[in-house]
């Protein structure tokens, strides 16, 4: 951390990296060193627009780095593991998109390097820093709805079809709708109602025929301590829907909900569109990004552990598996799912 | 034609209230005679529709020869028995979702009515409200495409009364509250369930030996996947009764019933906000529409059948909850 400055180099600049990138450039203390892309012109490009120091694809040179601290990981999910395990080699601290892999074993691989190596590990889910979510967190655990005991989340958009090579339409890039969407809700139920005991799911692929993922995928979840909870994970709306999510958690003394769209603060209404904004200047994704800057500043366990996400993954991972074989899936699962 | 004269059978339903309130809106229906085992609603729906001939004893009412058509509106357990009553004096009837406890009682009450040329309706009232009417419509026109999964919600209140009774009501929140998504999702897409896993979550309310909460999964035929969520999660303060909504996604576009919606909110000072309902009246447009099937000797919307296709979705789930595994549809009871 040289002179005060936290060094970050971003890799991957597509969707959640450009996100990613236009937080950090706000956050106070950063020193955004790099951007890598395998395609030079889009890390060229990202250089420019967000003030990195360095652009490029040779992806060694830059995270080896000695002003990099961190390394945020945004590209596709499937090369989650060799991007991850290299940056762990280089002695960075980092922090990867979700889901933190598509297989377990890679997971675990992950999580153990960045503990031999005494390095931070965080996976970005979101939610737990996200206003609505966060709140619902808040109030659940001071008891304001009681002990819960059924609880429902979706996720709707249409297929993300801007994706880099339509990586979303492999099962083995991307996992799939469930692994990939619902895993926002799946960990934040996680985190509300502890670990889950049993999946049952349903769901195939509708609207991208000739891919080998799933496009819509619901699921009903069994949780340790007695809760249930139906998770829906759809990438099948038409275009020009909104991106549309729900929270409903009912306990013994109350029910909290809240989604996306009516509580909005924004909305534009132009040719035949409804485009629903929720703006904030320091949002989900600021607070997540500064919440693991404090935990390498302050040597404090990063908000959001490997371990976590794996818990995450392996309860998506069921899902795939309860929509394969039709049957209930129990937890821990014995094996992979995705080869 | 003179008067349709009817005759409530039990207002151990909270459901009969509106429909007193119905055949006395309607010109051409008179509420004349009333039976209920329990002489204090007895002598309070008497009282409150101004009907004199109070019965404690069926056979008496149907006896006495007075009226045209009946309403059951018992608890769940008890349909199969006025139902058979009705039947046998030739009365048609509407009968209270869910049409019996079991399938054989169903099946019963079926045969019955068919032997004995009487109409027997079920109250599948959404499949009179104008919004599901609407929803239905939009689907069979193709403008969603073709169906590949439903999300549908029945929330509600606990109903309190005897609906935590295992016996008078046949079980909790899966028995009350499945049936009329699972009997929306058979009216939108012609198709019939095929499989159907349960998990019942512990309760909201402890106190209760009946299920208050729910989630199904359950596939069609057609492998249409759909979720139902049939709890009481509601709370005694919800500004509303609870809901009957129906995400229908297609592979051309997506379709949203939220069919009790149309609500003014309102709050008086010292009390929570409410909804104020301001919707179409199903109650009264689902006994308009028995008064034209007595009339034309036409097929009920809503038919025994159905009431019984609908009756063992919810069957399959008290298995699948107790065997943890998913259940097949016919099932075998």
């Amino acid at each position: 951390m040289s002179g005060g400055e936290t060094g970050v180099c971003l890799v991957g600049c597509g969707f959640i990296g450009l996100t990613h990138a236009e937080r950090w450039r706000r956050i106070p203390g950063v020193r955004l060193v790099a951007c890598v892309d395998l395609e030079k012109e889009r890390a060229e490009f990202f250089r420019e627009k967000y003030g990195f120091q360095e652009s490029g694809n040779d992806l060694d040179r830059f995270i080896s780095l000695d002003k990099v601290d961190i390394v945020d990981v945004c590209t596709p999910t499937y090369t989650h593991k060799d991007i991850v395990l290299k940056c762990l080699e280089h002695g960075k601290h980092v922090i990867v998109e979700k889901p933190i892999s598509l297989k377990l074993s890679d997971a675990k691989e992950m999580i153990q390097k960045a503990e031999r190596s005494g390095l931070k590990l965080m996976v970005a889910h979101v939610l737990r820093f996200w206003g609505e979510y966060v709140l619902a967190k808040r109030l659940i655990t001071d008891g304001a709805i009681g002990e819960p005991s059924v609880a429902r989340a979706y996720r709707q958009s249409p297929f993300p079809s801007w994706a880099w090579e339509n990586w979303h339409d492999y099962l083995n890039k991307g996992g799939g709708v469930f692994v990939d969407m619902s895993i926002h809700d799946v960990d934040f139920l996680r985190w509300c109602l502890g670990e889950v005991e049993e999946v049952y799911a349903q769901g195939g692929t509708y609207v991208r025929r000739n891919a080998s993922s799933h496009d819509y995928t619901h699921a009903l979840l069994k949780f340790r301590n007695g809760a249930i909870a139906y998770v829906e994970g759809s990438w099948i709306m038409p275009e020009d829907y909104p991106f549309t999510t729900f929270l409903e958690v009912a306990g013994a003394r109350g029910i909290l909900q809240v989604d996306n769209q009516s509580t909005a603060s924004v909305s534009l209404h132009s040719s035949g569109k409804v485009e629903r904004f929720t703006p904030f200047e320091r949002d989900g994704y600021y607070l997540e990004l500064q919440a693991f800057l404090d935990s390498v500043i302050r040597d404090t366990p990063p908000p959001v552990s490997g371990e976590e996400g794996l818990r995450s993954l392996e309860v998506v991972l069921a899902a795939l598996k309860s929509v394969l074989t039709r049957e209930p899936v129990k937890l821990p699962l014995e094996a992979d799912v995705i080869g | 034609m003179g008067k349709i004269r009817f005759a409530i059978l039990s207002f151990a339903h909270i459901h009969a209230w509106s429909y007193a309130r119905v055949l006395r809106e309607i010109p051409e229906t008179e509420l004349v005679a009333i039976y209920d085992d329990s002489p204090e609603r007895l002598r309070r729906a008497g009282e409150t529709y101004g009907v004199k001939k109070l019965y404690n004893d069926v056979e008496k009412l149907f006896q006495a020869n007075e009226v045209d058509a009946v309403i059951i509106a018992s608890e769940n357990s008890k349909h199969h028995a006025l139902a058979l009553a009705a039947a046998e004096a030739g009365k048609h009837m509407i009968v209270e979702k869910p049409i019996a406890t079991s399938l054989r009682d169903a099946d019963e009450m079926v045969l019955k009515a068919e032997k004995k040329r009487v109409k027997l309706q079920v109250a599948f009232v959404m499949r009179y409200h104008d919004s599901a009417v609407k929803a239905r419509e939009i689907i069979l026109s193709g403008a969603i495409g073709r169906v590949i999964a439903i999300t549908a919600t029945n929330h509600g209140k606990y109903p309190g009364l005897w609906f935590g009774d295992p016996v008078l009501a046949g079980g909790g929140a899966i028995m009350d509250h499945t049936v009329h998504v699972a009997d929306l999702t058979r009216w939108y897409t012609g198709d019939e369930f095929s499989r159907v896993f349960c998990r019942v979550g512990r309760n909201i309310r402890r106190e209760l030996k009946v299920e208050d909460n729910a989630l199904l999964m359950c596939e069609t035929r057609g492998g249409v996947k759909v979720s139902i969520d049939c709890s009481w999660s509601r709370p005694d303060t919800y500004p509303v009764w609870g809901d009957v909504y129906t995400g229908v996604f297609g592979e051309k576009g997506y379709l949203v019933l939220d069919a009790f919606k149309s609500n003014v909110s309102l709050v008086e000072s010292g009390s929570p906000m409410t909804y104020q309902y301001y919707g179409p009246d199903a109650d009264r447009n689902m006994i308009l529409d028995f008064l034209n099937v007595i009339k034309t000797d036409g097929k009920p919307r809503a038919s025994g059948h159905d009431g019984k296709q609908a009756l063992e979705v919810a069957l399959a789930a008290y298995e699948s909850s107790r065997s943890g595994k998913p259940v097949s549809l016919p099932i075998k009871e």
